[in-house]
């Protein structure tokens, strides 16, 4: 099992952690910088994920970039926005593959070095960034925004989450919004680029056989961090405030209706009750043995898929599921009934003990992949938690039954989400 | 008796052992140092293109609806008492299942309890429980999840990139059948499928993890059935495919913000065999890498042009019996991208592919390759998609190292031919 690695501040509002470990064939490099998820930053932050590897001073095409990074032996370098929680994480990662497999030298450095230059060291014209890029990647994100309709069972996921935290910053997209998008200039961006590195805090995540000693050196030599003024990214706040159900239904042209119930949990993630949380997920909706798996479809042959999933930061949980179009009173109504049972403590032990078990496994099965490892680090850096994997592990062991049956009894319904066919006008 | 047989890769710096037991099941172990994961995964070399074959000295030909490979890896996991997920749940581990065209895999990842885990596993996939109740029932499942990819536009453009380019073979039927060839399937036809193509010797055992071989070998052995071998062999009957396409342009409509697009180039079958196929599958991938990855001159051309975006991607499919270059994403304006290729492909044929293009792609892949040997599904799902066709996984990365420039050079003369090309659309309703 890797141990939590205490984390070195490198200087300049930078933090280094390390997960050092012979076992993968590359090591990983993520940089991660941390945003407040609001309206005015979102869009603007995706389109500076989008234009920062189109473009740097030593490498000035996306063809000069590939054509660097295929020759150091398939170096990868990406980017991406996400949101966690209220937090928007602009992360940068670069995986390269170890030297003793390749008749390459000084490789970490030179992929170092590059990942560098995509984030502090880009292709700038006129005090701004390249404007053919700006157009090019605001066609592209525009395209990656109303593209977001094509996966049915992803879109209603986020519908969903969207109808009910309606004016709370989680319900906004994390590609941000076309409207926005595009009174973007070339100065605003830029401006905001040159506040991002000024502002965020930033950690990096290096998951690879290397010593503390030799990482740290290799990145004061090559990452030219300019952070002075880090602002501290608040912790989302939580509502509850279903009185009344909610209940959306939006058309589209489609052969199968997607069905999304919303719930507030009412127990952030800070809290005892969290783990119990957990588990009653898991058993509710987390695998072919759950309540969810086995009445509705293995029972009652409704669906294929139906899952139920926490939203840690938000403390929200979701229960998704693909149905015919007819059958959504009749699944929302046994889905209704199977929570129901579950808070009257109708939960057997071997159900309890099978949740924990798979929650166990799913937590350390993360050790065995270089990406989930720097997110699950990092996860645990932004929820400021000092447990490590076996202290987390320990907490899930723990939970009883009335610990569950008591999570559960926080648990309330929001909102219905329906993404249905058209109805025919008659 | 068995002896343990050792490959070891020195370019990969890693180990497997073999075994074959006497009923003719294959087991591999990869010990992988360090590794908290196990995986499991147990397959037989039948899969959806499957539907009509002949048991060797016997003129009948069995033939048996669509998507019956599929199905019957849905209703495996019944059991006389009940259900296996909740003996694997007790475990804590996590069983899965998929079927594609060439095989049927049963797998399970695991933390803890190795054996125990790999005792149920080789114990369910031999024990068939079909009733006539049970067979209906998991009709309502499968149709929903036919359903579901009715909605998946990229599931569908690449379906009906297959049926423009396949005439008869079963590739181009989707996996799962249809509502109506599901509707048709019995319990009979499940035990007739079920005894011809599980048996021993048309399956194998992959295993990936810091386990230890005789460990495992001796819960296999002592797990396997009673049963005797069927040693009857199987032939499967594929029906007489030109190298011709069907048609060169298929499009259909779905509710999507901006079309997608697959462009495929049907692969002229040539009885390769496997030494042969592994080379096939290298200089193709590499081929495809020089003409459309995004170190290439039609790659930044499109891309700047705003024809393609990030969602460009391509890939080769090198089986036995069919094979062909995919490539594709969302574009507003697909048939301008088909005809930018097809006159791209047209000038580098006069102008020759570029060695350097080559020897910088062919270090990419090398790479590439090295690295996914972090993942071990991605070892284990591989590992069998690549024994199934004869070849061992270990060979590829000396097969990486070993192609020269001439071997792309032929293969683009062969490979790409424009009239051999077809394109499929999604486009918004």
């Amino acid at each position: 099992m890797l141990d939590r690695i205490l984390p070195i501040n490198i200087g300049n509002g930078v933090t280094l952690h390390l997960i050092n470990t012979k076992k993968f064939k590359t090591s990983l490099v993520s940089v991660y910088l941390q945003r407040p998820l609001t309206q005015e930053e979102v869009t603007k932050n995706a389109l500076i994920s989008m234009i920062l590897p189109r473009g740097t001073k030593r490498l000035e095409t996306s063809k000069d970039i590939a054509k660097y990074l295929e020759n150091l032996y398939g170096t990868s370098i990406g980017s991406n926005v996400s949101k966690k929680g209220e937090r928007n994480i602009i992360n940068f990662r670069m995986q390269v593959i170890n030297e003793i497999y390749i008749d390459e030298k000084h490789i970490l450095e030179k992929g170092i070095r590059t990942l560098n230059e995509f984030i502090n060291d880009p292709l700038i014209e006129q005090g701004h960034f390249k404007t053919e890029y700006l157009n090019q990647e605001r066609a592209n994100l525009t395209e990656k925004i109303e593209g977001r309709k094509n996966d049915k069972m992803k879109y209603a996921y986020e519908r969903c989450i969207e109808e009910m935290c309606k004016n709370e910053a989680f319900s906004l997209y994390e590609y941000g919004n076309v409207k926005d998008l595009k009174e973007i200039s070339d100065i605003t961006l830029f401006m905001h680029y040159e506040n991002l590195l000024k502002s965020s805090p930033v950690d990096i995540c290096v998951v690879g056989d290397i010593s503390n000693i030799d990482i740290q050196k290799m990145i004061d030599r090559n990452m030219k961090f300019k952070i002075n003024k880090p602002i501290a990214v608040e912790r989302e706040k939580l509502f509850n405030k279903s009185e009344k159900v909610k209940n959306v239904a939006e058309e589209m042209d489609i052969s199968q209706g997607k069905l999304v119930i919303g719930y507030r949990t009412n127990i952030p993630f800070e809290s005892e009750l969290y783990e119990p949380l957990i588990v009653y997920s898991n058993i509710l909706g987390g695998g072919p043995n759950s309540k969810l798996f086995k009445n509705l479809r293995e029972k009652e042959s409704l669906c294929y898929y139906i899952f139920s999933r926490i939203e840690k930061f938000k403390s929200l949980m979701l229960i998704s599921s693909g149905i015919e179009f007819d059958n959504f009173d009749k699944t929302v109504d046994l889905v209704g009934m199977q929570i129901k049972d579950m808070n009257n403590g109708n939960i057997s032990s071997e159900e309890i003990e099978s949740a924990k078990n798979a929650i166990i496994t799913a937590i350390r099965s993360m050790t065995d992949s270089p990406g989930m490892l720097a997110d699950f680090y990092y996860t645990q850096i932004i929820s400021n938690n000092q447990d490590n994997m076996e202290e987390i592990i320990n907490k899930i062991r723990k939970v009883n039954k009335e610990t569950i049956v008591e999570a559960g009894k926080n648990i309330k319904i929001d909102t219905i989400y329906f993404l249905r066919d058209k109805k025919e006008d008659n | 008796m068995s002896m343990t047989n050792e490959i070891y890769s020195q370019l990969l710096k890693e180990k497997m052992y073999f075994d074959q037991l006497d009923n003719g099941l294959k087991v591999y172990t990869m010990p992988m140092e360090g590794y908290t994961k196990q995986y499991a995964i147990f397959a037989t070399n039948y899969g959806s293109i499957d539907s009509k074959f002949k048991i060797m000295g016997e003129e009948k030909i069995i033939e048996v609806p669509d998507g019956i490979a599929h199905f019957l890896e849905h209703k495996l996991f019944e059991e006389r008492d009940g259900s296996i997920f909740d003996k694997f749940s007790e475990l804590g581990s996590n069983v899965n299942a998929y079927t594609n065209f060439n095989s049927t895999c049963y797998l399970f990842t695991s933390t803890d309890r190795f054996l125990e885990n790999l005792e149920l596993l080789v114990k369910f996939v031999q024990s068939p429980y079909f009733t006539d109740e049970n067979v209906e029932k998991e009709k309502g499942i499968i149709t929903q999840e036919i359903n579901m990819y009715k909605d998946n536009p990229q599931w569908k453009v690449f379906f009906n990139a297959l049926r423009a380019m396949y005439h008869n073979h079963p590739v181009k039927i989707d996996i799962a059948g249809t509502v109506d060839s599901i509707s048709r399937i019995t319990k009979e036809d499940l035990y007739t499928c079920y005894d011809n193509f599980y048996s021993p010797h048309n399956m194998t055992l992959f295993i990936a993890g810091d386990i230890d071989h005789a460990e495992a070998l001796k819960v296999i052995k002592m797990s396997m059935n009673e049963r005797p071998s069927n040693a009857k062999i199987i032939q499967r009957v594929y029906p007489e495919e030109t190298n011709s396409i069907v048609q060169d342009t298929i499009e259909e409509h779905l509710d999507v913000s901006i079309p997608l697009f697959n462009i495929a180039y049907k692969d002229i079958l040539n009885n390769s065999t496997e030494d042969k196929l592994l080379n096939r599958d290298i200089s193709t991938k590499i081929l495809l890498d020089m003409l459309f990855g995004k170190s290439s001159e039609l790659y930044s051309s499109l891309y700047e042009e705003g024809l393609i975006n990030d969602t460009f991607e391509h890939e080769f499919t090198g089986e036995l019996g069919y094979g062909y270059s995919m490539m594709g994403g969302e574009s507003k304006d697909p048939l301008l991208i088909r005809d930018r290729i097809h006159k791209h492909i047209e000038l580098l044929k006069k102008v020759g592919l570029s060695k350097e293009d080559f020897e910088r792609i062919k270090r990419k892949q090398i790479g590439e390759h090295l690295g996914y040997y972090n993942s071990v599904e991605f070892i284990a799902t591989t590992f069998i998609a690549y024994h199934f066709k004869g070849i061992q996984l270990f060979d590829y990365i000396k097969a990486i190292k070993k192609i020269q420039f001439s071997d792309i050079e032929k293969r683009f003369l062969e490979h790409f031919c424009n009239s051999q090309s077809i394109l499929s659309i999604i486009s918004p309703k």
